[in-house]
């Protein structure tokens, strides 16, 4: 426990102690919500959409980007150390081979904080609303828990690759993922071939799951279980994907 | 003979530092020149005042005459620099790196590429002249950062620890060629912890040390100087303290943890047979012999009192 | 003068080698304006009906015009983190020691980004096409969007070349893209100016990638190219150029200077 603790905090050294690097992920979050809800806040405006503010309607879309590029970064993180040879002395410790990743992981989601506080901040002020405290609440937990998602997909790439020339497909990919989805309109709303895309792709009901706290919804628990099923689904698969990419490592 | 590097109270400051803290040399055309001295002693600082990557605090400092700072573009038509890590392009190939390298110093299409065949072909580059640099091996971009220097023809060759991370092979390779270009008529000015690469190489040396030179002059000349002919006899059990006070009068009988007994001949060489005949004659039972030629660590060991540690070498 | 060209255009044909050898590289310039492409177009695509949008025959016919804008701005970010390594790997001293003006080491890598951004745009273009796009103005139209794509990203390429050089440090580069995306958020690249929610629309009227957006989109929507929209779009693409270009040598030679 002691090592996945200190692991933990290993992952969060970049943003305390080399700021520079890790502004972009803190930054960008809250710069793309407010673009959409001035580039695309017109969008409300038309037939059939579910709110006419833009910005709580954008606003987990910042959430869940934030939390994909601190898990991203673990995963390129990862992708350096491999590379550079460190991760095989954390192989000769004592240590077990899941706990020297689980540290990792989990720091995703203590990082994900940084770019979810200032958006949430910013977006309140320029006018997003909460429909309740504890959607707001669960909104915060599904994007720490986002965060460890998308450092699981970092990390499988990262074992499978180790290289840090992986780092954009890590933080491109998961842009993309959370972009594709229900992130700039409703679903109803959306061009046929990217409807059915955003129904296939299991972030939308994450995403959805978010914006319950954000945007009223008339039958929520609808919106509920799926986003907590494909978000447990993810952590899940992905989660087998890097045991088996590890064990793979271990065994060269 | 023409001067082909001259400076005169060259120093370079960095805040409070001085790194260089008034260089005075003079470096005669065609002549290979080392410049000697520990990690932080003013050798990097003083080959970029040279080549004009830096600009000297106070002094002069000419390149065939042209001051590196009035005269800068004509002092870099006239110079070749590898500097001590190797500046490639990992993306690049060969050709393509020899081709840029051309272009910069202005040689037209034809002649960089006739230049480019001819330099890949004697560094031993030529099959893999379409590799990129991130293949090849560290003594073949060592030779490939060579050949880059070498582009514009220079008559003034700037070569910062030319042999760092290369094997004995691979070294052997460039002093070959740094021979082969001095024949030339090329100048070279190269930078070294490697004593025997200056001791084989250079027909001048220069110790630098905290930013000054301490010391210039021929490897033979400096050796005999400064430096001891050593001779080293092994003996039988228990003569070790015998045959330590007989060569005692030959010189000064260094300490040793093995049974090996070692004397500075005060005299040199031609003190051997004599102190072989000694001991024969005290009954020392003698197993083995050896005899140390001085090096340029023994000079530098009497100017510093510390070795000079090479990367890899033993002092 | 002529030796000085053949400099800048093998270090123009580098930058485009090193985006194809490195192809990670091309994910700021290719695959994440694709990714805007397919959301923009997918999410928006009812957006025309809105009163005040101007007439188009699909949004993807507004849009593709601000993704190739997008492309050519983002163009800066391998750019200059593929300078920022020239720096760390003392490549740039080359170019010092050597025989030429020492700004041609910016000079070759602006017309390398600009380059990789023109041959963003033609990809972009096709890709329109490809997928129903109108070019009503035809290769003449064309044409122009690529030169005004190339001249951005070579003037965006300076901003990044200026931290490049700055700070040597590539991670630093990377870290300012979110800025360029929000210059363009404040601007007609994705939306029309009078459509964007204040304050954006006040800024977009004054931002000169509003001028470069619509000189490239007039192509697309119009026969024939207009002459007022095409002198503003350079006259923004000038203003970008200055401030680029002008960073990059102003962080040049105070790199020189220090160093001096």
């Amino acid at each position: 426990m002691r090592a996945v603790w200190l692991l933990m905090r290993r992952g969060l050294n970049e943003i305390l102690r080399v700021p520079g690097a890790a502004i972009p992920g803190i930054l960008a979050p809250t710069i793309f919500v407010l673009g959409f809800a001035v580039a695309f806040g017109g969008l409300a405006g038309l037939a059939g959409f579910t709110t006419s503010d833009y910005v709580s309607f954008v606003l987990p879309v910042g959430l869940l980007q934030g939390a994909g590029f601190s898990g991203g970064a673990i995963g390129v993180n990862l992708a350096r150390d491999l590379e550079m040879g460190r991760f095989d002395r954390l192989l000769l410790s004592p240590t077990s081979r899941p706990s020297l990743l689980a540290g990792t992981i989990l720091s995703a989601s203590l990082r994900a904080m940084l770019p979810a506080t200032l958006v949430l901040v910013v977006a309140l002020l320029a006018g997003a609303s909460v429909t309740s405290v504890p959607l707001l609440v669960l909104a915060v937990v599904v994007t720490a828990l986002f965060a460890i998602v998308a450092a699981l997909y970092g990390v499988s790439l990262a074992l499978n690759l180790q290289t840090q020339s992986a780092a954009p497909l890590m933080q491109a990919g998961l842009f993309a993922v959370v972009l594709i989805s229900s992130s700039y309109a409703p679903r109803p709303q959306l061009a046929p071939w990217l409807e059915t895309i955003a129904d296939a792709n299991p972030v939308t009901y994450v995403l959805e799951l978010t914006r319950l706290a954000f945007v009223d919804h008339a039958n929520a628990w609808s919106t509920v279980w799926p986003g907590v099923a494909a978000l447990v689904g993810l952590m899940l698969a992905l989660a087998l994907v890097v045991a088996l990419s590890l064990r793979r490592v271990v065994a060269r | 003979m023409a001067t082909a590097i001259h400076t005169a109270g060259l120093c370079r400051r960095f805040g409070s530092t001085d790194a260089v803290d008034g260089v005075d040399l003079d470096v005669s055309d065609g002549e290979i020149y080392a410049f000697l001295g520990p990690n932080g002693a003013g050798k990097t600082t003083t080959v970029r005042m040279l080549t004009t990557l830096l600009r000297p605090t106070s002094g002069v400092a000419t390149i065939a005459g042209y001051d590196v700072i009035a005269d800068a573009g004509a002092v870099r038509r006239l110079i070749g620099v590898a500097l001590q890590q190797v500046a490639l392009d990992p993306l690049m190939t060969p050709r393509e790196l020899l081709e840029l390298q051309g272009a910069l110093y202005r040689l037209s299409r034809a002649e960089a590429a006739t230049r480019r065949d001819d330099l890949l072909e004697r560094l031993d580059l030529a099959d893999s002249a379409s590799k990129r640099v991130m293949a090849l091996s560290g003594g073949m971009r060592r030779r490939l950062d060579l050949a880059m220097s070498l582009i514009g023809r220079p008559q003034v060759l700037f070569l910062d620890e030319p042999s760092t991370g290369l094997d004995p092979i691979s070294r052997r390779a460039v002093w070959a060629e740094v021979r082969e270009l001095n024949d030339s008529g090329t100048t070279v000015f190269l930078t070294t912890q490697y004593l025997e690469e200056a001791d084989h190489l250079a027909h001048r040396v220069g110790f630098i040390n905290g930013g000054r030179i301490s010391l210039e002059g021929t490897p033979e000349t400096l050796k005999r100087q400064m430096g001891q002919t050593r001779l080293r006899v092994r003996v039988a059990e228990g003569q070790r303290g015998a045959a330590a006070s007989q060569l005692a009068a030959f010189g000064h009988v260094q300490s040793s943890d093995s049974d090996w007994v070692i004397v500075a001949l005060r005299d040199g060489a031609p003190a051997v047979p004599a102190a072989m005949h000694i001991l024969h004659e005290s009954h020392v039972s003698v197993t083995d012999v050896d005899v140390q030629q001085p090096t340029l660590d023994d000079v530098f060991v009497s100017l510093t009192g510390d070795h000079l540690a090479a990367p890899g070498a033993k002092a | 003068m002529t030796a000085e060209l053949r400099v800048v255009w093998l270090l123009a044909i580098r930058s485009v080698r090193q985006a194809l050898r490195r192809p990670q590289m091309l994910a700021p310039v290719v695959l994440l304006p694709s990714v805007f492409l397919v959301a923009n177009t997918g999410a928006a695509g009812r957006a025309p009906s809105l009163p005040g949008f101007p007439p188009v025959p699909a949004f993807l016919d507004f849009e593709l015009p601000g993704i190739i804008l997008l492309a050519a701005t983002l163009a800066a970010v391998p750019g200059g983190t593929a300078l920022a390594l020239d720096v760390e790997r003392n490549f740039l001293d080359r170019f010092l020691a050597a025989p030429m003006p020492r700004a041609i080491a910016v000079t070759g890598r602006l017309a390398g980004i600009g380059l990789v951004g023109s041959l963003a745009s033609v990809v972009f273009l096709l890709a329109g096409v490809l997928f129903g796009m109108q070019l009503q103005s035809g290769p003449l139209g064309a044409g122009l969007i690529v030169v005004l794509a190339g001249l951005t990203a070579a003037g965006f390429g300076g901003l990044g070349a200026a931290i490049a050089i700055a700070t040597g440090k590539a991670s630093y580069v990377t870290g300012s893209f979110p800025l360029v995306f929000l210059l363009l958020f404040l601007s007609s690249t994705f939306f029309p100016a009078e459509l964007l929610r204040d304050p954006g629309a006040t800024i977009a009227a004054g931002n000169p990638l509003t001028w470069v957006a619509d000189g490239m989109r007039g192509p697309i929507l119009n026969p024939g190219v207009d002459l007022q929209t095409t002198l503003a779009a350079f006259g923004g693409v000038a203003v970008v150029g200055v401030i680029g270009a002008g960073s990059a040598y102003i962080a040049l030679r105070r790199r020189l200077v220090a160093t001096a």
